[in-house]
């Protein structure tokens, strides 16, 4: 009797077994979404003139004011905008949703050091049949480089990043630090010397693990550790430049002189309310994030070049800037692109944008635009900090290159460096462990590195 | 009379089946049929470039010698080692003490200290974390105003316990009344027997509640030793107050979710969530059998 | 019991105040939160008031991002409710079915049942996330409450409670009387199971109220989320900054908003979840 018992028991388990194989068998058959590839010659006129509905996966403050604008141009395109996440979980929906291969917008937020990831995985289309010959014309080089690879346009530019140093200038002033600092060496003993005068306060946070603050400042001192070439990437993590720069703040953090506390958390901004940092090397949208915190400092603010490491020189680095892309699988190829072209390049958005938002324009008619140019913000009191950034946007090297594999380069560097940081060995002796994860990490899927 | 070919046993084993259908059905569907799935994807590898191939026991090869994985696992065992006999130490005790009837608004406590367990894990990590800052929480608040260094809950020595004690105020309720509802159910008899013997509270309590507390004491014990080897919500909020602490892996619920949404590395991932299974597997095995001995000795 | 003199209790309970204030004070400091403004949050003392702002704040957790609260809300309720109701139902079904009955591999089958409490949830979460997007389900409640509907602590308790409540002499003498299977469950036994339904469906209902990996996974509309994944947005919108519509302000005071039902129904419910003795 067990026996047979048993015999039926195994075969009640193997039927449950497969029951629930049947059931992801039949799932997985079930095809996923169509490619969306380009039939034949494209009327991108005749597209724009049917009525359809697209989705915008972005996080950018203004989008439904723009889009609002769209639709008194476009009134039977109908737009929805979902804010999904902001930065990398943004990004990790999107991955997830490409593997489904459903539930998909057509427009998406991609910044500028994301393109060359997802165009890895062909994720993106290249709007150049559907937008204005000569379209990149309005732009910067080294934005144009950052958009236009192996001869396809993959995102209309949104806003940049370049970035400066912000500060408290009633603080320096009560240090006897005198502005502008015109050298890291001079930011060095500055930072020293605030400190010591003011013993709960420091000159400037550097978290360990912000990669995009790091990659701004290799950016500027001139490195280019990657390439965007799957079939030959270039990881030069530990190259000379960047040590440089990583032994330039190991020496701060080593003497106290700077904090490495983690941004962009509570403690961060409280940090700013109150004072505990006199200043930020920051991004040209920096300060947006600081207005709420920093009413108390209002009017205070100043924002001046980035330091350089000879004087005389005028270099800078990026950090952050936006597109928007679209995404190969859509069904309005034409539709897309339009939204996307149009609110980022119609004067109404873009100056919506640059007034209204404060984000930093991409364009080169803005970006010479006197009006934008002149204005002041209540939190710089009365500098007219926007001709500052320009400034450094200028400096920005055109010759510089993402991995496309950058969301593991940046969660390792900010795991690696952030740990090493905080544990007090600075970032010049993590550099090496990132590197080796990197290169290991990009031979595991695939890639080919160079010099390997 | 119905249908007499069939002998009554077999009719009632049909009918308890299908008692049971409506929920193996969706066991099947939501449990059995993507546990499968894992499975076959763990045998594979995805890549960025290259596409899909077998690759086999790989990724459970490499899954025993990962360092972050042994290292999370490592993390989350001394987590259980501490948290679970501390919280529990404290339900039971509770318990004891609520049902002692020697204290007064019994039922306030009872209240009080169960509604944590209302509280999502999520906004119990938001809330605590924000308690925890070192500038300007108000612990750190507090111990200024005492003239005491303010303590860094949020560092690499100490992290691990402030999101135990997250888990602690939010499940002590919890495991609580588990333990006061078996209490309720000891007969009175068992307790007038005690007192003929002449037991004090204290006595009673060691002697005869907790003997009977047993089995409850076991159910709370594996479903905690479960829960807590699966942290994943705390250390994720406590990622932005803490990342150079939290990193990609410090559970290994943490890294198998990195793995498979930010590193696209899927398969792994689902290799490295059957090795944690695994490991919970033996743990929750191990408490039960020691737990059992005792009982069978005299 | 109860005779025990007052001697020991004035001790025993100031202990167990320090105990409840422990418990209490992050939801105190919840509530205190919930009354200052942004800035105010920042430089006022945690535990005590700053300027009283609570229906401000209030009324701006509502209405932000075009009152997307009052969706992660009704969200909340529809996937707790149908997933508690529906737990509790297979679990009174199935538990009634491996008590009473006997059938080949029941043994196997509750095992199977009861061990997949073991299997990490990431582990079923990506697989079930590209079967379920085959499908078509995600980022619809579906994706959520399906697998809320499986609580194989449901079955165990069910089936702990059915033998020990449904006499066995009472089933059989049903089926004398002629009664079918079905009608011996519907009017006899789920009488009898009542009280274990009703703790699974708390439970369930408590579980699903509070789960944030499973919808974190499935959905992708703000639109779909339940008030933990939207609280734990909001919190990733204003930790990240840029002008965002959403600031800690309204963060901790959704916090509130979303714990009190909750809170509210354990206190009304007491008798539910601990009734003492000689009640």
């Amino acid at each position: 009797m067990r026996d047979t018992e048993r015999h039926t028991t195994g075969r009640r388990c193997a039927l449950l077994s497969v029951a629930g194989l049947c059931v992801v068998l039949a799932v997985v058959a079930c095809g996923g979404r169509g490619g969306g590839a380009v039939k034949g010659p494209v009327d991108v006129a005749a597209a724009l003139r049917q009525p359809a509905t697209i989705t915008v996966w972005t996080w950018m403050p203004g989008t439904p004011e723009a889009v609002k604008m769209f639709r008194r141009a476009y009134p039977h395109i109908k737009v929805k905008v979902e804010h999904v996440g902001q930065g990398p979980p943004h990004y990790q929906k999107l991955r997830t949703a490409l593997k489904a291969g459903r539930g998909l917008p057509d427009v998406v937020h991609m910044e500028l050091q994301y393109i060359p990831s997802f165009l890895l995985t062909e994720s993106l289309l290249d709007m150049t049949p559907y937008l204005p010959p000569e379209f990149l014309e309005g732009y910067p080089e080294w934005i144009r480089r950052q958009v236009n690879v192996d001869g396809g346009i993959y995102g209309v530019p949104w806003d940049t990043g370049p970035v400066g140093l912000i500060y408290r200038r009633d603080l320096l002033e009560q240090a006897n630090i005198r502005t502008p600092i015109e050298t890291w060496d001079e930011f060095a003993d500055a930072a020293i010397a605030y400190h010591k005068a003011n013993p709960d306060s420091y000159l400037v946070n550097m978290p360990g693990g912000q990669m995009g603050q790091w990659l701004a400042l290799f950016w500027q001192a001139g490195a280019r550790p990657f390439s965007s070439d799957p079939r030959n990437l270039k990881v030069e993590l530990t190259d000379p430049r960047i040590k440089r720069v990583t032994a330039f703040w190991d020496r701060l953090y080593a003497a106290g002189a700077v904090s490495h506390d983690p941004d962009f958390s509570d403690a961060w901004y409280q940090g700013f309310a109150r004072g505990r940092y006199a200043g930020w090397v920051s991004a040209a949208w920096g300060p947006v994030l600081l207005e709420d915190f920093t009413r108390n400092s209002k009017g205070r603010w100043r924002a001046q070049a980035l330091p350089q490491w000879r004087r005389g020189e005028h270099v800078s680095g990026n950090w952050g800037g936006s597109t928007l892309a679209v995404l190969k699988g859509t069904e309005h190829p034409a539709v897309a692109t339009e939204f996307a072209r149009w609110i980022l390049s119609e004067q109404e958005p873009v100056e919506m944008f640059a007034f209204d938002r404060y984000l930093f324009p991409a364009r080169t008619a803005m970006l010479n635009n006197p009006r934008w140019l002149d204005r002041t913000y209540p939190f710089y009191g009365s500098q007219a900090v926007d001709r500052v950034f320009a400034d450094m946007n200028d400096a920005v090297d055109t010759t510089w290159e993402w991995p496309p594999i950058l969301e593991y380069v940046a969660t390792e560097g900010d795991a690696i460096l952030g740990k090493s940081v905080e544990r007090g060995a600075g970032a010049t002796a993590a550099l090496q462990q990132w590197q080796d994860a990197v290169v290991e990490y990009a031979e595991q899927q695939g890639l080919e590195v160079a010099g390997r | 009379m119905g249908d007499t070919t069939r002998s009554p046993r077999d009719r009632h084993a049909r009918a308890g089946l299908a008692f049971t259908l409506p929920f193996m059905a969706l066991f099947a569907a939501v449990f059995v049929a993507p546990l499968l799935y894992a499975l076959y994807l763990s045998l594979f590898r995805e890549r960025l470039v290259g596409g899909r191939e077998f690759v086999g026991l790989e990724h459970y090869v490499e899954g025993l010698q990962d360092e972050a994985f042994l290292g999370g696992v490592g993390r989350v065992a001394l987590f259980v080692a501490v948290q679970v006999p501390v919280m529990l130490g404290l339900a039971l005790v509770l318990a004891l003490v609520l049902d002692s009837g020697r204290v007064r608004f019994a039922r306030l406590f009872r209240v009080g200290i169960f509604v944590p367990y209302a509280v999502p894990t999520v906004i119990a990590a938001l809330m605590w974390g924000f308690l925890y800052g070192r500038d300007f929480g108000p612990i750190a608040d507090v111990a200024n105003r005492l003239g005491v260094p303010a303590p860094n809950l949020l560092g690499a020595d100490t992290l691990l316990w402030s999101i135990a004690n997250v888990t602690t105020w939010t499940f002590t309720g919890f495991n609580m009344i588990v333990l006061l509802t078996a209490l309720r159910g000891i007969a009175p008899e068992v307790y007038e027997a005690a007192a003929l013997d002449g037991a004090g509270a204290v006595r009673t309590a060691l002697h005869v509640k907790l003997p009977l507390l047993r089995p409850a004491l076991l159910l709370c014990t594996v479903f905690s030793v479960i829960g807590a080897f699966q942290l994943f919500a705390e250390p994720r909020i406590f990622f932005t107050m803490a990342p150079q602490v939290i990193g990609k892996d410090f559970t290994p619920n943490l890294y198998v979710f990195n793995l498979a949404f930010s590193d696209h590395r899927l398969n792994y991932a689902a290799a490295l969530s059957f090795l944690l299974g695994a490991v919970v597997f033996v743990v929750s095995f191990v408490v039960m059998h020691l737990s059992r001995r005792p009982a069978t000795r005299g | 019991m109860s005779a025990h003199p007052a001697r020991g209790r004035v001790p025993l309970t100031l202990l167990m105040l320090v105990v409840l204030a422990y418990f209490a004070l992050p939801l105190l400091w919840l509530l205190i939160a919930s009354t200052k403004s942004l800035a105010e949050l920042f430089s006022t003392f945690g535990l005590w008031f700053g300027e009283f702002r609570l229906l401000d704040n209030v009324e701006e957790t509502f209405s932000t991002d075009d009152g997307v609260y009052w969706l992660w809300l009704r969200n909340t309720l529809l996937y707790s409710l149908v997933s508690a109701v529906g737990a509790a139902l297979l679990a009174a079904l199935a538990g009634y079915g491996f008590a009473q009955y006997e059938f080949r591999g029941k043994r196997v089958l509750f095992w199977c049942v009861l061990g997949s409490v073991m299997v990490p949830a990431t582990a079923l979460a990506i697989p079930t996330y590209l079967m379920f997007s085959r499908l078509g389900l995600t980022n619809t409640p579906l994706a959520v409450i399906l697998p809320s509907l499986v609580s194989p602590f449901g079955i165990y308790l069910m089936r702990i409670y059915a033998e020990a409540t449904v006499p066995p002499e009472l089933i059989e003498a049903a089926r004398l009387d002629g009664a079918g299977e079905w009608r011996i469950f519907r009017t006899i036994a789920f009488r009898l199971l009542v009280p274990g339904f009703v703790t699974i469906l708390l439970f369930t209902f408590v579980a699903t109220w509070n789960n944030y990996f499973l919808p974190l996974v499935m959905l992708s509309e703000p639109h779909w989320y339940p008030l933990t994944l939207g609280l734990a947005h909001w919190n990733a919108m204003a930790t990240a900054g840029g002008g965002a519509t959403a600031a800690f302000n309204i963060v901790i005071c959704g916090a509130l908003i979303s714990i009190l039902p909750l809170i509210v129904a354990f206190v009304l419910l007491q008798r539910h979840w601990y009734r003492p003795r000689g009640a």
